[in-house]
Formats: structure tokens, sequence, C-alpha cells
């Protein structure tokens, strides 16, 4: 989560006056590292990947599962482990390698949910394609440590959300009232969240920026004895503590919709982020814009989000409701109200979807960028002024629209340009899909590019089969210099898609047809410094590409068409085949090559339908219970069993005996890996 | 390839008259010897398109080398034709200039004939976008001013594979090697490169299992000839042409046998198995005793048939036009045809694993009748 620095939060309405003091020491710092930063070069290609972990207490005996609200504990418990300080042996690879050299420990972070916990590997992965079967490993490692720091009944599992959060009774442990001052939810106490003071001024910051409780709402799916039109009995309407009590008596919990209310419903989703260093500036701003339209895909492909607050959702990602939880734009930023004193409307929340592209590529069209784009063109005039360029300018410009939540008083006495700390203040609450990070202060490691969309997965063989994918991706589009350019606002609407029950089958996307450049023609090539008389009237000779209408660049196509190819006479090669064609023209020995075709089998199986997502196996899960009334409920006893069933995939996982013979439907989800 | 097709079918339809005119001068180049040596090329195709994508299921291939030389001949074509057309164009104005392309030789002096070929819409003439130079005709012609890597060649991992194709004689082996790597280093601008893995004729892994796999490649190839390929190949190695060296294809019994006669031992052993999960264990075993890293690969040995680079290179759908019609006898060169060597070379930028330069160099004899 960034930034955890001690000191004096400001509440809102004092914050809200300091926030353009941030801003315009945020937009120094950052024109400071610009400067310093656009000139570094060939940094290697780095990554890292992040998991997030909930942490539940489960005991076959125990007639329900709760999330443990311990994770200061176990943080401590780890920080405390003498043994864990420095090194770890890694466990063998599934490919049979081991590694000879012990390697850094790996790190463990808190997060915005007081239960859940964040790990990092010890050190970033490089690009040596045998380092890439370490990943599978070093998470289960991780997995392996974080249960070690446990008591015996608490576990560290993979489900997006936890399926009862914020359902009436207990679903904590320890139990605490709800109705707090700071969240001020209904559903869920204030201590759900990390009690460092960051996490509870972010919480209620934003609530009091928008003048009244977020309002997280997802439809429900509609099943049999599902009353219609369906009204959330979990709502209280004569709650009567809080001025935001009012909030749903004024149509916040519309019908047919799970209502949510607080910051934890969406921040308390586990992800699964990667972030690779680009070799200069300029890859980065590629690898950011090319990336950015397989977001949508990404995330239909991962989908793993089918229930919310004991409900079954009709929605299968998690995405659209983070988006809720934090958005803290005002009744005249969204429109709902005139403009009096705001500064302009605001199409999308701080967590959303892209809405800019920033590369200086030739094959970016002005017709892909977003003509309603919102910036703030006093900033985009002084980035313009300290030298940067147009379009990057009008990203962080875009970025800065925002007020900065969190504000700690003592860094507002001295502006320190050797920090970045007032830039990542507005840089790191702005959650879109793709991050674009200039390199800290510090300027000693790279610019870098983050894809955050993915859901994170039950296992640790499906988060590193998705996480060495992406990496494998951004080399062939680097490779290959591919071309996914389209229009931005498609990708949003993509990314809605994403949302619908089972978009990995039944949905299309839009996706650019043709992802190779035209070739270069003779004696154009960047090598020619000093033309010859043939090669200047050759190069001249021919006319520019003909560019055509930009909506014929793209079509409507299925995740399967994406990530397979379209069959025998479509023209799309699809993403494997092109990762299969990198794969074939680098060395790579046999059981690295093995093991990278069971990931690629993986995905091609999820997009294909022969394996089911994590969303449609819980779902199948839930029906198939026989405490399940098909009403669309959750029950307590349906969430032990699911929760149970999962923590046995794990166990089965970290024994490494495959999934096989598992029951429940397991062998859709993975198959016969 | 819609496009391709388009095209395809724009060369078929003209070109006839044009190769009368051209036969004459060709032979004309070619003098009195009864022998011409070509050399095909297909460029950087790591950016080139489509000819790049390996189809699924297609696990044995040589898929991108004839797709990547047919689109690389077409693009000459094209260049060539529309920069002539321009040349031509100076060359009425009186500003023609000695056309400074030492390599090109005698490619650009037909200025006239050219401005009418392109002005009817032909296929452009042989001479255009090839180019002969002592005696090697290179199709398409090569602009060296072109090659070269972005970055010191230190940064790169520089792999070549090097097929010696069965038409071709054996006691030849060691001038192919040289050729091939010659040019692979000149494209590249590099003065060695780290791995030069060399493909026998006539090897594979077949059969149902991994066993019997590893079992039939036992009597495949010819040990003897492999044998004293092998020293040619150490050579370059000891001249610090190859900074290591390789094979492909050698099941554990060939392996042994081999291990026990060379003085450089291969660093790898590129295999070709339908599941890469399924390496036969006495293979698996052997390289790791032995200290040899088994890599993964995708080609055909037989990468080049006769068939395949006459079809490439004829009058047909999809020829480049160069050898006449077999059948009218109009149209180009003719002769006997034999593919000798082929090339492949990668420059992966090591600490980033981004592919900058792939391609592909084919050596060829015609030998007039």
């Amino acid at each position: 989560m960034g930034l955890l620095a001690l000191g004096t939060a400001l509440d809102w309405p004092e914050a809200k006056t300091r926030a353009h003091h941030v801003r315009a020491w945020g937009i120094k710092q950052l024109l400071e590292i610009w400067n310093k930063a656009k000139v570094k070069e060939r940094d290697a290609m780095l990554w890292g990947d992040e998991v997030e972990y909930l942490v539940v207490t489960y005991s076959k005996d125990e007639p329900k599962v709760l999330l443990s609200l311990r994770q200061a504990d176990i943080l401590a418990a780890l920080a405390d482990d003498k043994t864990l300080a420095k090194e770890v042996t890694p466990p063998a690879s599934p490919g049979g390698t081991k590694p000879k050299e012990k390697y850094p420990s790996p790190v463990f972070h808190p997060e915005f949910g007081r239960f859940m916990l964040e790990a990092t590997p010890g050190k970033p992965w490089g690009i040596d394609f045998k380092e890439l079967l370490h990943v599978e490993p070093d998470m289960k490692l991780r997995r392996a440590i974080a249960k070690d720091h446990m008591l015996p009944n608490e576990y560290p599992i993979t489900l997006t959300t936890f399926p009862r959060i914020g359902s009436p009774g207990v679903f904590t442990d320890p139990h605490y009232p709800v109705s707090g001052p700071k969240l001020r939810s209904q559903f869920v106490p204030d201590e759900i969240a990390n009690p460092h003071i960051r996490f509870p001024t972010l919480a209620a910051n934003i609530r009091s920026r928008r003048g009244r409780k977020v309002q997280v709402n997802v439809p429900v799916f509609r099943d049999e004895n599902t009353p219609w039109p369906w009204k959330d009995p979990t709502v209280n309407y004569d709650l009567h503590n809080w001025p935001e009590d009012g909030d749903v008596r004024n149509g916040a919990a519309p019908d047919n919709f799970i209502h949510m209310d607080a910051m934890a419903f969406g921040m308390g989703s586990c992800c699964l982020q990667i972030t690779f260093q680009a070799k200069n500036i300029t890859e980065g701003r590629k690898m950011y814009d090319q990336l950015s339209p397989l977001g949508p895909i990404l995330l239909a492909l991962t989908a793993a989000t089918p229930i919310y607050k004991g409900f079954l959702a009709d929605t299968d990602v998690r995405w659209n409701q983070i988006s809720k939880a934090v958005d803290d734009r005002t009744a005249e930023e969204l429109g709902e109200k005139p403009l009096q004193n705001d500064r302009w409307r605001i199409p999308k929340s701080r967590y959303a979807s892209n809405s800019t592209y920033i590369s200086e590529d030739p094959r970016l069209r002005e017709e892909y960028l977003d003509p309603n784009l919102v910036i703030d063109p006093e900033i985009k005039q002084q980035l313009l002024d300290g030298g940067m360029d147009d379009r990057l300018a009008t990203h962080f410009a875009h970025l800065f629209i925002r007020d900065p939540i969190v504000i700690f008083n003592e860094d507002l006495e001295v502006l320190d340009l050797s920090k970045t700390d007032h830039f990542e203040n507005i840089q790191s609450t702005n959650w879109q899909h793709m991050r674009f990070k200039p390199p800290p202060a510090d300027n000693n490691i790279g610019w870098r590019v983050e894809f955050r969309p993915m859901e994170i997965q039950i296992t640790d063989f499906e988060n590193a089969a998705f996480s060495v994918f992406m990496v494998l991706i951004t080399r062939v589009i680097l490779s290959f210099d591919l071309n996914f350019y389209i229009p931005i606002t498609k990708v949003d609407e993509n990314m809605e898609t994403a949302h619908k029950r089972d978009a990995v089958l039944q949905e299309k996307f839009w996706f650019r047809r043709n992802l190779f450049s035209s070739r270069p023609s003779r004696g154009s090539g960047s090598g020619t410094t000093t033309p010859r008389s043939g090669g200047g009237s050759r190069a001249n000779s021919r006319p520019p590409s003909p560019i055509g209408p930009v909506e014929d660049e793209y079509k409507l196509m299925t995740v399967n068409e994406i990530i397979n190819g379209e069959d025998d006479d479509g023209e799309f090669p699809g993403l494997i085949p092109l990762v299969e064609s990198y794969l074939d023209s680098v060395n790579v020995d046999v059981a690295t090559r093995c093991q990278l075709a069971r990931y690629l089998d993986l995905i091609r199986k999820r997009a294909n339908g022969e394996l089911w997502t994590a969303a449609k196996w819980i779902r199948e899960f839930v029906k198939g219970h026989e405490g399940y009334e098909k009403d669309s409920v959750v029950s307590e006893e349906v969430n032990k069993d699911l929760v149970g069933k999962v923590i046995e995939i794990g166990e089965r996982e970290a024994k490494g005996e495959g999934f096989r013979g598992l029951g429940a439907g397991v062998e859709k989800l993975l198959g016969g890996f | 390839m819609r496009l391709l097709k388009l095209l395809y079918l724009f060369l078929v339809e003209t070109g006839q008259s044009i190769w009368l005119f051209l036969t004459g001068k060709r032979k004309r180049l070619v003098g009195n010897r009864n022998m011409t040596k070509l050399i095909l090329s297909t460029g950087n195709i790591v950016s080139g398109g489509p000819s790049i994508i390996r189809k699924p299921g297609a696990y044995r291939s040589n898929l991108e080398l004839t797709n990547s030389l047919r689109s690389n001949f077409l693009a000459a074509q094209e260049d060539y034709a529309a920069a002539a057309a321009d040349d031509d164009g100076e060359a009425q104005d009186g500003k023609s200039q000695a056309n400074g392309d030492a390599e090109n030789g005698a490619a650009k002096s037909n200025g006239n004939a050219l401005h009418v070929n392109t002005a009817t819409g032909g296929r452009p003439p042989v001479s255009v976008w090839t180019a002969e130079r002592d005696g090697v005709l290179y199709i398409p012609r090569i602009d060296w001013s072109e090659a070269g890597l972005q970055e010191e060649p230190s940064q790169y991992n520089i792999t070549v594979k090097l097929f010696f194709l069965p038409s071709a004689s054996v006691d030849r082996r060691a001038q192919f090697a040289k050729e091939a790597l010659d040019l692979v280093l000149k494209e590249l601008g590099a003065p060695a490169v780290d791995l030069l893995i060399v493909s026998f004729p006539g090897m594979s892994f077949e059969g149902d299992c991994e066993w019997e796999a590893d079992r039939q490649n036992a009597v495949q190839g010819n040990d003897e000839e492999e044998l004293a390929t092998w020293a040619a190949i150490e050579d370059l190695h000891r001249t610090g042409l190859a900074k290591s060296i390789g094979l492909a294809e050698f099941g554990s019994e060939k392996l042994a046998r081999f291990l026990q006669k060379v003085q450089v031992r291969p660093a790898v052993n590129q295999i070709n198995i339908k599941n890469c999960c399924n390496v036969p264990p006495p293979l698996t075993k052997l390289a790791k005793e032995e200290g040899i890293e088994l890599l993964a690969h995708s080609d055909c040995t037989d990468i080049l048939p006769e068939g395949t680079l006459r079809e490439l290179l004829g009058q047909g759908l999809g020829g480049a036009g160069i050898l006449a019609d077999p059948d009218t006898g109009v149209g180009g060169l003719k002769g006997d045809l034999a593919p000798q060597w082929v090339v492949k070379y990668t420059a992966v930028v090591r600490d980033r694993g981004v592919i900058e330069n792939k391609g592909y160099f084919a050596g060829a004899e015609l030998t007039e009748a």
C-alpha cells in the first residue's frame, strides 16, 4: 500500500485546505526525478510479483470460518524470526532444477484489511528462463512461511474476498461491533482496517470528502428461489448513530443489489500485481500503453469474485467494487449537482481503468485518446515549462486532478526535493489498472510499469502461471514490436464487459485485429546515418502506409480468440501462439520449456473453457452444496465448507501432490495439473 | 496473408515479357560459367509480421523459413522497383550518380528498361532486386549499411544454428560453415557468436514414446561424416568465432559414441520432441553426467528441400521468378538446383530477453545443364 510514514494525519476539512500545497510540491518533486531519470538507459529487465492473502481461522470442528484480525501479531512474529532474517534456500522448482544459492527471504507487508497480508519475493526476478521457474516455489515458500507464523487454526488463503465479510453476526476473530466513528459502516467494524493511522484516515477522509459513505452496490445473482425484486435483507434502515446512517433511507441501497458501505469491501480484496522494470523511459511508456488493452482480458481470465456479503453476485470480478469503495468524488464532481465549489466533473473513480496513453509511439493515433480527458491545465503548463513533453505532462496533469487524501502535517514544513513523498501521495492513490512508476528519489532503480488488474488465484501454481505469462507477453511485445492500440474508451468498455458473469466464455471484447507493424522499407532503416545516393531516394519513394478509419482496426473477439488465436480462416494469431513463437526463438532448456508449457496450458484451457475460472468453480461449489437453497444466499455452512476446500487445495499443493481426487469440481478448476 | 495473395496474383499476371529481356541479361552477367551460387536471405524477421507465428500443433516445421523468405522477396521487389523508378527519373534529369553501392554491383545500370517495366506494372526484373557479385547471386540484394545491432555485441546472446542439407556434399561442409558464419557475423556486425549449433541431415526423434524415439535415433545419420564435420566446427571454436558449439537431435547412444571421439565437447544438444516433457530418460541422464545442456527447439532437420526451394524461386504462384519455368523453359535461370545449407541466427539482449534480430540465410548452387 505504499507510504507508511508516521505522523499527524489531518482530518478532511483541514486536509482539503492543504491539498493544493501537496500538489504543488508533488509536481516539483516529479520534475526533479523526471529530469534526473529521463536519461537512464539500459536498465535490466527485472520484475516482481505481489501476492495478497486473506487470513482465516478455520477448524473442522468449529461451525464457522472467520477472518483473523491478527495481522499485526503475524507481521511481528515474522519480523522477530531470526532464522528468516536474511536468506532462505528455496525449495526445488517443479521442473526439478534446484536453485543453488540462497536468496533473500520473502518480504511481508501489511495491507488495508487487518485480515490481509501481502508477500513479495526478497529480490526482483530477472528474465533468465530458469529463474522464471523459481517463482512458483518462492510463492509456495511465502505461503509456508506465513502459515508457520500463524496460530495452528489460522490459514493464509488466496480468495479475492471473504465470502461473508459484512454479513450480520460474527465474521471476524475477535468480534467487534459495527458502526464505528471512522468507517461509520453498518456492516463492518472500524477494527476491520489496519490500525495504522494512514488506513482509517484514508477511509474516513474518502467518506468525508464524498459527503456520505461509499456505495458499493453489486447486482445479486437471481436463482430459482431468489425473491424478486430482491431487497438486501441485511440492510438496517433504522440505525441512527451517525449522519451517514441516513444514506440507506435516501436510496443508497436499491432493489436487486447487494449493498455495501465501506472501503473494506473493496480494498479488502486480494489481487495479483506484477511490476516490470523497463530499459529506459521510452520502453516504459511503450509497455504501459501496450499492456493497457490487455488489462480487461486478463481480468476476465482470472475472474474469482462471485460472492459478496454472503450472497451470490451477478458479476465475476472485484474491480468495480474496489472502484466504488474508494470513490471520493463529491456530488458536484459526479455530476449530480451543478459545479459550484468543485473544479470539474470527473467521469471515473480514483480506482478505475486507465484514461491515458503515454507513449510517443508514432503508431499512437490521436483517435485512440480520450477526447473528454479531465486534466489540470495549470499543472500541465508547469510540467511543460519544466521541459516535459505534452503526452506525459497530460498524463500527470490528469492524475493530479485528485486531492491527496491522507496528509501528514509534519511533511508540509519543508519541501524536500530529495524525496518523492508528495508526488507519491497523489500517484499512489490513483489506482488505475496500469501504473507508470518513475524511479525513486535516489534514482537507483529504473522506470517501471505495474500491471494491476489480475485477480488472485487460489493456488500458487495458477498465480505463478499468470505472472510468468505476463512476463513473457512483455518480451513478446518488445521483441515482435506488437501494436495493441485501440481507442482507450474501448478499453473502458472492455473493463465493464469483464465483470459479467462468465465473461471469459460468454462475452466479446474489443481487440486490435492486426498486431504487427508495417514492415520498414529498405533504405529507411534507423541505422543509416549517411544515406547513399540510391538509399535516400528509395526511402522517399515509398509512400507512408495508408491509414484507414480507426474503427476498421479493431473488432469484437472472445477471450479464447485473443488468447489462443482465431480458427483456420481468422487472421488473429493469439497471444499463446505468439509466446510460443518467442520461446522457439530463444534458448530454453527442455525442463524449463516443459514447465512453461504447463503454465501456458493452464491459461489456454481457462480461455477455451476446458477449465473453469475460480469464479465459476466457486459458483458451482455453492450451487452444488446441500445447504444451498437456490436463493442466492451463501450461508455460514456453505462458506465454511468452501473455505475448507480452499484450505485443502492449498495443503495438497504444499505437499506437491497434485490436485487430483479432491472432488467438489476441483478437477474442473485445475484439471490434471 | 490476404495482402500477400493479392501480390502473388499481381505478379503472376505480369512478368513474362520482361523475363525474355532479363534472361539475356542474366546470361551475359553470368558469362560462360556454368555454376551460380545463390544466397537467399530473410532480413530481420522479428518485427516483420506474421511469418514468425507458429501455428498451433506445428511442432516441427520450416514454415517460418519459407514464409519469411517469400515475404522478403516480395518486399524487396516492391521496394527496389519503386526505388529504381525514382533513380530512372533522376537519370533522365541528368542527375544520375554512380550508384555508390559496390555490393550491388551490376544491378543498377538498366534505367530505361526499368522505367518501361514499372510503368506497365510488371514484376520487377531480377536485376533490380537481386545483386550479383563474384559469381554469387544475392536474393534479394542485401543492403549491408542496415546491418548491425543497436548496442555493442557483448550485450547480446547470439545463437546460430547451421543446417547441413542432405543434397549437399559432405566434403564441403567446412566451407559452408565458414560461408554461413561469415554472413551472420557481417549481418549482425559482431566479431563472434555465443553458440553455434550444427544440425545434420536425417536425424530426429520419431516414434510413439520417448524410449522408442531414442532407440531409433541411434541408427540415424552418419557418425563418420558428423565427426568429420565436427572437426571443422571445432576449428571455428578455436579461432574464436564461436564461443561455444553444440549439436542438434542427438539421442543418448549417438551422443555417447560422439563424445568419445571429439576434441571439443558440445555445450548443448538441441532436441525436438513432440512433448518437451517427455525427454528420453537415458538422454536426460547422459546429458546431466556429461554437463551438456538439453535445449528445446521446433525446427525440422530437412529445412529446405530442393522442391521447396524451386517453388520459392520459380515462376509459379508465390515464386520469386528467378528460375525458368521447367515446362516452357521461359523466364529465368535454368539448371539443377541444389540447396546446400541454411543458417538461422538470433540476437537476444542478454539481461532483457528481447529478441532484436532474427533471420535466415540459405546457400544453394545452380548448375546449368
